[in-house]
């Protein structure tokens, strides 16, 4: 097991667990950010993964996770808008930790990978889950909702 | 405001063909033909989308 196989495992165990309390207690708000933050986090273990094993495919699964996670929890913001209006969850938290998470995975990744297109796929993959985590927990915390559609009963 | 529209156009296909070089593992002719054809039919649906939402 080299670094990159020792850093997936602590994150793929330090991240899911409260994945998993997160969606399995709580308000409907905190469950769906909870799901949001588990994309991030195997998004992640991907990108860590396709070092490790040396195995760049594993890229486009993190790239295919980067771009239908966020897609996904837009989909739950959607058809959950009024049980999610009633109480608008905070989401930031588990926001900034993904951030905080992914930059120095695809700094390290991008190092490992030298410099070239891969590393430029890399960064995208990167900007893709910060921008999609940011845009997901705005919908979730209610930005994005017009004031005449809000709900006033 | 046919000006507008191939321009738009153009801003679509670039952007769209730049990123599919970015992420194809392995660069060959029969690869960037693809992705101009696939970024071209992504401009078109991107302006159709654009217009369709604000109406122009």
């Amino acid at each position: 097991m080299n670094a990159w196989l020792a850093c997936a495992s602590v994150l793929l165990v330090a991240g899911l667990f409260p994945v998993v309390w997160g969606v399995a207690t709580g308000s409907l708000g905190r469950r769906v950010v909870a799901q949001n933050f588990g994309t991030s986090v195997v998004c992640l273990v991907m990108l860590l993964l396709a070092q490790g094993y040396e195995r760049p495919a594993y890229t486009d699964l993190a790239l295919v996770l980067a771009v239908l996670g966020p897609v996904g929890t837009l989909v739950y913001a959607r058809l959950l808008a009024d049980e999610l209006g009633e109480s608008p969850s905070k989401a930031q938290l588990p926001t900034v930790l993904a951030a905080a998470a992914t930059v120095p995975v695809v700094i390290a990744s991008c190092v490992a990978a030298g410099p070239g297109r891969a590393a430029v796929k890399l960064v995208v993959v990167g900007v893709l889950l910060v921008a999609g985590n940011v845009i997901s927990s705005r919908t979730l915390s209610g930005a994005y909702v017009e004031p005449s559609e809000a709900r006033h009963d | 405001m046919l000006g507008s529209l191939i321009a738009e156009l153009l801003v679509w296909q670039v952007s769209l063909s730049a990123l599919w070089l970015v992420l194809i593992s392995r660069l060959e002719p029969l690869e960037v033909f693809a992705g101009l054809g696939c970024a071209l039919l992504g401009a078109v649906a991107a302006v159709a989308a654009r217009r369709a939402v604000s109406g122009w």
